[in-house]
């Protein structure tokens, strides 16, 4: 049996490592990704374990790593991701890779604690000579007051300060004082409210924006700052003016009064900005340098970096051997895989040189973890199941039907030939992009989640083509690809005057009596009781396909039972649960294939579809035991062939007699085997008192005896709850596949509303001179988008959870536990993989 | 408020606060946070808890500040993502909180100042939820009046300013009196304002601060024994929206000496618990640690209401109280310290 039919046959093994080869024999295992090892000291804290100094110089090395990787994102250079996977390093190469990144990050320390300060002059001269050039412009209004009237400007809204400054001259200028800075420009509103409050309106504030943004030497960013300048009288107030500055962080500037200081003091900062660029230029090209060297290998580092913490970790849980100086692990490997391990071990072995490490494997009444081997196929079907319960250790796994009836179900009710081809092409071009989409990592979960099912969205789009074309639906409308069987007979004056006409089946002008080849007969398409004829047919495919689906599930409980054992549960539940279910529902389907085949419109009058009887009315009388009177005389009868009566009421008889068999059989069988063993125990036990008199064993036998009698109660408990849940649930589980029908209907009538309400306009839209070919390409784009976005995407995802929930429910209660836990093997494949997920998260 | 229509506005501030509630350190976090030899250790075993990785990024040695300073950052992060996501009125009920911390970083500024401290050094103490625009140029105020008229008037809190201006210098007394008074109005607005807010949110929020006024009441006059306050002035400072108000106030306004304060707790049920079995000898706790813990109580019986404010206010007085366990914890570790350990105040 292929590893899908069942999980795999799993092995809690001991190991006995050497410590000097633990390290790389657990390096190998993690190459190989198949063992999963348990924590041997739960109760441990995570720093009071062996290797915790070990993990920690690995997250110190990691938080190295990371801060190479910022600065080295910072300056937008490109990472090499190779794709190299290197092996993780031996313990001893550690402490070179520390010494390496310690240097590393230390010389990038310290180039940009370097390019800081320069940074900082830099940036210092840089607004200096702003200062300089926008408080010439002050000075220059000041002392020769141009044209424009002063009270125009904002600032000198006030009536006493504008007589202050446009009387001035540069005498009078010198009696006040000024300070000149820079200030973030945001801050200016609140800094001149402040300046206006503390010094009561005495000060006068002038200020310009710079034009270009500055950066940052701390942060990088890059700020917008305003220059100005504040003039005042007197000492106490410079002071208070100084304190405010100090107060917003703005920078100031020693301004010379006069203005040929000033002109050359500029003259002097532009030739050292000059001298600062080059050695700024320089220092960046050295930390480019530095960090382009790091980009080549900054992969590989982290790579190595989280093998060496992984395998640390795994070490941190074994077991301390204290005589033989050696690690303790428990694992579970597949058996499949055991002599893979063997040969992983001996190259760990080999590469450390010690003596070999020891593989035991070890008896256990644990329950194995479930282990199922997919490939990219068969994985996403498998995380389906998966997401109901992992499946009990050992127990049939439902994934393999599930390939098959999973899109076939959700077909059935997303049967469209149009909305099929473009999820198909869809999940065909994820098929196909496989490998560069992969290699692309996002965390957009919703892209995730449809890349991850890309196998069953193509298998989901071409069932739903096939399904499309037995309805013979596409975008709503069918396709004569055969030709009809049906003829019109009429001539053009009757089919003129009529709204409505008749064909006639059993004519054999208007119906060639063969039907159409494949499908269904697009004439349907056009007739008014299209929808009754639709209506009745998918819902006897519906209850027809639930009614196999179910079956099955039943059937593939047989396996279970025989592997586990549980000959009785055949007898005392799949048998009476087959019987059940046939009884009742596998001949309503049989009711329903002799009504397709004894009525139609040819033959007698028995036969004919006016005499045809109700399934459903016929299906109750039965549950209900009703006969009917059968009337002499009269063609049509009610029954669909002779002895019905009396059949249906042997097969409601049976099915009757399968509940209290479910029900009572099971706990009666087991409650004999229990006296029968104590009886046994009693007798041993009376011997033995005889021989030893002792009474513990007595007593150990009326405890048997109580648990026994709490046993029993919870024996029929479980028993009752689980007949119960079988007996209704076949009804309504049965009635619960009717969705396919719904679903299929709802879906069709959409589709069709959407043609008929919107690309219909479009169509009989004539207009003048190809008008309506404009109004066309508009309705059309329309009619698309609500295409895609409603009909593929929206009433494909609850077709989708319908399909998941008949999996779930309708078919896995039949025979699937789901009570396992998932094997989760140390590999590191899977923990790169979560690690650089992180990475890219942040 | 009607309950049905909170979720719009705040449901899912609620949600997240509740769940950042769900990371608050467990009593098993802390019995292994205590068995830590290093900082070390503490920081390995915080990963494993909702801190997640919030030092990953420090250097080895690790300094109790650092801890200090990342506990802050991770909790003002949060605080003020909920701030920034809120509708009104939860926008302006999380404002309040911050007030709070305004007029304690006031406060500090202001003594730093006086203790001739440049500004620079005293701005990393201040608390980040507290901080305002003006806050840096403090240090012009020299007199209460100056610091209403120049740097408080544009802040929220020149509100609570109004009874405490005046034209004496700033000293020690002076600062902690206007300490004292804002807080007081800022408490009795906050609490008005919640009684206005009505529904859950005024049940829950009245309760924790009519405690929080209570508190005050006693720390005030408790602390006032021995200093030139007058039982007069002192009575000024009372914040009148606890349980003691009025008849415990007056009373507390009477009291001369630590156990007259303790017959006046006496009269109410949860503050006499308080009292009694509060010590400074080793094994009791101290009366301190005792609010600290029915403050606890308080803030956690708020997350048992739903449809209200008061968790988000809980929750921050919550953070806060963990944070101070955890630097005690580091304070203690890194010391070598460890007889007094377990003195952190258990959460849940």
């Amino acid at each position: 049996m292929g590893s899908l039919f069942r999980s795999e046959e799993m092995a809690l093994c001991q190991l006995f490592l050497q410590s000097e080869s633990a390290y790389t024999c657990v390096s190998e295992l993690g190459e190989l990704g198949l063992v999963q090892f348990r924590d041997l000291n739960p109760d441990v804290n995570a720093f009071q374990r062996k290797f915790v100094n070990e993990v920690r110089r690995c997250d110190e090395m990691e938080r190295k790593l990371r801060y190479l990787e910022r600065e080295i994102r910072k300056d937008g250079i490109p990472v090499l991701d190779t794709g190299e996977n290197p092996e993780a390093p031996m313990p001893r190469e550690m402490i070179d890779l520390e010494v390496k990144f310690e240097k590393l990050e230390n010389e990038l320390k310290e180039v940009n604690s370097n390019a800081e300060a320069l940074k900082r002059n830099y940036l210092e001269l840089t607004e200096l000579k702003h200062i300089l050039k926008k408080t010439q412009v002050f000075f220059d209004e000041a002392m020769y007051p141009p044209n424009l009237p002063y009270d125009q400007d904002v600032y000198f809204d006030d009536e006493e300060r504008v007589n202050l400054l446009t009387d001035s001259s540069l005498h009078q200028l010198k009696h006040i004082g000024f300070v000149a800075g820079v200030i973030l420009r945001e801050r200016i509103p609140a800094f001149e409210r402040m300046l206006w409050r503390a010094c009561r309106g005495n000060v006068f504030l002038r200020q310009a924006e710079m034009d270009d943004p500055l950066e940052d030497p701390a942060s990088g960013e890059q700020v917008y700052k305003s220059v100005f300048i504040i003039f005042f009288q007197g000492d106490h107030l410079k002071m208070r003016v100084k304190k405010i500055c100090e107060g917003f962080r703005a920078t100031m500037y020693p301004c010379p009064e006069a203005p040929a200081d000033r002109r050359e003091m500029a003259m002097g900062v532009k030739t050292r900005l000059d001298d600062l660029n080059t050695v700024l230029s320089q220092t960046q090209d050295h930390r480019h340098r530095v960090l382009v060297s790091a980009a080549r290998n900054i992969r590989a580092w982290m790579m190595k970096v989280w093998k060496i913490k992984s395998i640390y970790h795994t070490l941190n849980m074994f077991n301390l051997d204290v005589i033989q100086n050696g690690l303790i692990a428990e694992c579970w490997i597949p058996v499949a895989n055991l002599e893979d391990v063997q040969l992983a071990l001996r190259r760990g072995t080999e590469k450390s040189g010690s003596l070999p490490a020891i593989l035991n494997r070890l008896s256990t009444h644990e329950a194995p973890p479930t282990f199922h081997r997919t490939n990219k196929f068969t994985k996403a079907f498998q995380t389906l199941i998966d997401s109901y319960g992992v499946a009990t250790y050992r127990e049939i796994n439902p994934a393999p039907y599930t390939i098959i009836t999973f899109p076939f179900l959700f077909a059935v009710m997303f049967g469209d030939v149009g909305h099929g081809i473009i999820m198909a092409l869809f999940g065909g071009w994820m098929v196909w992009r496989e490998k560069p989409l992969a290699a692309k990592k996002t965390d957009n979960e919703i892209w995730n989640i449809f890349f991850g099912g890309r196998y069953i969205i193509l298998l989901m789009g071409l069932f739903s083509m096939y399904t499309g074309l037995i309805y013979n639906d596409i975008f709503s409308k069918s396709m004569n690809l055969f030709g009809s069987s049906w003829h019109g007979v009429y001539d053009e004056s009757t089919i003129e005057h009529n709204k409505e006409l008749i064909l006639d089946p059993g004519n054999r002008e208007q119906y060639s009596q063969t039907p159409y080849p494949f499908g269904l007969d697009p004439m349907w398409q056009l007739s008014t009781n299209k929808i009754n004829f639709y209506n009745s047919y998918k819902m006897k495919i519906s209850i027809i396909f639930g009614i196999i689906h179910m079956m099955f599930g039943v059937i593939l409980s047989v396996w279970n039972h025989r592997f586990f054992d549980r000959s009785m549960n055949i007898y005392c539940e799949f048998i009476p649960q087959v019987l059940f279910l046939t009884c009742l529902f596998v001949y309503m389907v049989f009711l329903v294939f002799h009504k397709w085949v004894w009525y139609g419109a040819l033959g007698t009058v028995s036969q004919s579809s006016s005499c045809a009887p109700s399934i459903l009315i016929t299906f109750i009388n039965m549950v209900l035991v009703k006969g009917y009177q059968d009337h002499e005389g009269e063609d049509c009868s009610p029954y669909m062939f002779a002895g019905q009566f009396g059949i249906q009421r042997f097969l409601l008889i049976v099915a009757l007699l399968c509940v209290p068999w479910m029900l009572c059989v099971k706990p009666f069988l087991l409650h004999r085997n229990n006296k029968r063993r104590q009886l046994v125990t009693q007798a041993n036990g009376g011997e033995g008192m005889v021989e030893e008199g002792g009474e513990a064993a007595a007593a150990a036998a009326a405890a048997a005896v109580t648990e026994e009698l709490h046993d029993m109660g919870e024996v029929m408990i479980h028993q009752g709850i689980h007949t119960i849940e079988y007996v209704l649930g076949s009804v309504s589980h049965t009635a619960s596949y009717l969705r396919l029908w719904a679903l299929s209907l709802a879906h069709a009538q959409l589709s069709e509303v959407l043609w008929s309400m919107v690309l219909q306009i479009g169509l009989t839209s004539g207009g003048e001179g190809g008008s309506g070919g404009i109004v066309m390409y508009l309705i059309f784009a329309f009619w698309a988008f609500l295409t895609v976005a409603i009909l593929v995407l929206m009433e494909g995802l609850s077709a989708f959870l319908h399909t998941l929930r008949l999996h779930w429910v309708e078919f896995q209660s039949k025979f699937y536990g789901g009570t396992g836990y998932p094997f989760v093997p140390f590999a590191f494949e899977t923990i790169l993989d979560q690690a650089e997920n992180a990475v890219v998260e942040q | 408020m009607l309950d049905s229509i909170f979720n719009i506005d705040n449901g899912y501030l609620e949600g997240l606060v509740r769940g950042f509630k769900n990371g608050i350190l467990k009593q098993t976090d802390y019995l292994n946070l205590v068995q830590c030899e290093t900082l070390d250790d503490l920081k390995l075993h915080l990963q494993s808890t909702d801190y997640g990785n919030f030092l990953a990024n420090e250097a080895s040695p690790l300094q109790v500040s650092v801890i200090d300073d990342k506990l802050r950052d991770k909790l003002v992060t949060e605080f003020q993502h909920m701030r920034n996501h809120a509708v009104e009125p939860l926008g302006t009920f999380l404002d309040y909180i911050t007030y709070g911390y305004m007029i304690d970083n006031i406060v500090l500024l202001i003594t730093g100042a006086l203790h001739q401290r440049p500004i620079s050094e005293l701005m990393p103490k201040c608390h980040p939820l507290g901080t305002f625009e003006q806050i840096e140029a403090i240090n012009v105020a020299s007199t209460s009046s100056e610091l209403y008229n120049a740097v408080l008037v544009d802040t929220p809190l020149a509100d609570f300013f109004g009874e405490c201006v005046s034209e004496q210098d700033l000293d020690e007394l002076n600062i902690e009196i206007i300490r004292n008074t804002l807080y007081k109005a800022y408490l009795e607005s906050f609490y008005s304002y919640c009684k206005s807010l009505g529904g859950i949110t005024a049940e829950v929020m009245c309760e924790i601060l009519a405690f929080e006024a209570d508190r005050r009441a006693f720390i005030i006059t408790l602390n006032s024994f021995g200093t030139e306050l007058t039982n007069e002035d002192r009575k000024k400072l009372y914040p009148q929206c606890g349980k003691l108000y009025p008849d415990g106030l007056a009373a507390l306004a009477r009291a001369d000496d630590a156990e007259n304060v303790k017959q006046v707790a006496e009269f109410y049920t949860e503050y006499r618990a308080l009292f009694e079995g509060a010590g400074n000898n080793p094994g009791e706790k101290t009366l301190e640690d005792k609010f600290f813990e029915h403050e606890v109580k308080l803030n956690i019986n708020a997350f048992l209401h739903q449809f209200h404010f008061g968790v988000f206010y809980a929750y921050l007085k919550l953070k806060e109280q963990e944070c101070r366990n955890i630097v005690w914890i580091a304070e203690c570790i890194a010391q070598k310290h460890r007889a007094k350990i377990d003195n952190y105040i258990p959460i849940l």
